[in-house]
């Protein structure tokens, strides 16, 4: 009883540990990363993902002027795109993955 | 004795056709991973790339093509056959129909693929047909890259080949119709002449000095499950060839070498 006992903490000490590992390892291999392109028509598409691959559908996306106000907001689509129209004056689109997965893309650096 | 003999006699056989094996089909870009899309220029030229040797006639691809592909959406191939434009290509010794066109990029993995039309070689009275993979990267996103992409031969990449350090070792896996090759013989050469797009020529200057031929090419090959391993001792990029991979393959009645060649770079860790 004793022995299955131990055997029960110690296994639960080393799925702790590996959930520990997993987590840093994720951490790691997850990198956020978002380009965007002008389409030339007045859009702009941004293409969003991650390092390993993996899909950034669902992620939130907004379009602010340099001062926050938010102009437009949407998400990435099942393609993990994102379009929306290019506004006139000087802007920055964020990529909001969550604490640590947010990136930011100044306008003026969004080329054809 | 009677068994040295016969080698001796294969071996005079299969000397003068060793050097003849040694093109290599080139499509390069300046970069394979890029940080940002935009348009890229390629060439694709048919050459010697360890001396920028003698430059072969190509003739018009029977396929060239891109496969794009971004995290986990679906491949997609677009035709660019109708893009190549005919160049002349100068190598240190002449010059060769080449072709070159250009590409538009974003994010993601970009594998250019080109199934070339067989080359005569005279001295060998045969063909020669080297399906061509070049897989470029845009932004760090990966796609594909590890895929198939249906080429009558190819080579699997089992690494990124445009994200190797310098001493990582790059894998292949060599297909023949999808399935793997075992013990297919792959020849290495090292791109030691920079090709220079503007000028469509050869940088005249040598990266790097072979002490002997066997440096210029070396050889090695596939284990049992078509798999072969390379250690990178140098920056740059690399070429693999998998040669004759169909023995009964012929063109125009004459035997064909059906080849699969990959390219790769290295960057040096600073």
């Amino acid at each position: 009883m004793w022995r299955s006992k131990k055997s029960a903490v110690k296994k639960l000490g080393y799925g702790a540990l590996l959930s520990i590992f997993l987590w840093a390892g994720q951490a790691w291999a997850h990198t956020p990363l978002c380009s965007c392109y002008d389409n030339g028509d007045g859009s702009i598409t941004c293409e969003g993902g991650y390092s390993d691959g993996s899909s950034a559908a669902g992620v939130k996306m907004r379009v602010e002027q340099e001062d926050g106000v938010v102009l437009q907001e949407g998400q990435m689509n099942a393609t993990s795109e994102f379009t929306f129209d290019k506004p006139a004056g000087a802007y920055k689109v964020v990529f909001d993955g969550g604490e640590g997965h947010r990136i930011e893309v100044s306008g003026k650096d969004i080329l054809e | 004795m009677k068994k040295f003999v016969s080698a001796l006699v294969c071996l005079a056989f299969l000397a003068p056709a060793a050097p003849a094996l040694a093109h290599f089909q080139i499509i390069y870009t300046p970069e394979m991973a890029m940080k940002e899309g935009g348009k890229i220029d390629l060439a694709l030229v048919f050459s010697h790339p360890f001396d920028a040797g003698h430059t072969m006639d190509m003739g018009e691809p029977e396929q060239f093509f891109v496969i794009r592909s971004r995290g986990e959406n679906p491949p997609q191939k677009t035709d660019l056959l109708k893009t190549l434009k005919p160049i002349t290509w100068t190598s240190l010794t002449n010059s060769g129909k080449a072709w070159e066109t250009n590409y538009a990029v974003r994010g993601g993995d970009y594998i250019f693929c080109l199934v070339p039309q067989p080359y005569y070689e005279p001295e060998e009275e045969s063909y020669i047909k080297q399906n061509t993979k070049l897989i470029v990267n845009v932004g760090g996103e990966p796609g594909a890259w590890m895929e198939p992409v249906g080429l009558p031969a190819e080579i699997v990449p089992l690494n990124k080949p445009y994200d190797r350090w310098t001493g990582n070792v790059f894998q292949g896996k060599v297909l023949l119709h999808g399935k793997p090759v075992a013990g297919a013989e792959i020849e290495i050469e090292y791109l030691n002449h920079e090709p220079l797009l503007d000028e469509k020529a050869f940088a005249k200057k040598a990266a790097v000095a072979a002490p002997q031929e066997a440096f210029a090419l070396q050889t090695i090959f596939a284990d049992d499950n078509g798999i072969f391993t390379f250690g990178i001792p140098k920056a740059g990029w690399w070429g693999f060839a998998a040669l004759g991979l169909d023995p009964a393959y012929t063109y125009k009645g004459k035997k064909c070498s059906q080849d699969a060649v990959i390219w790769m770079k290295a960057v040096d860790m600073q």
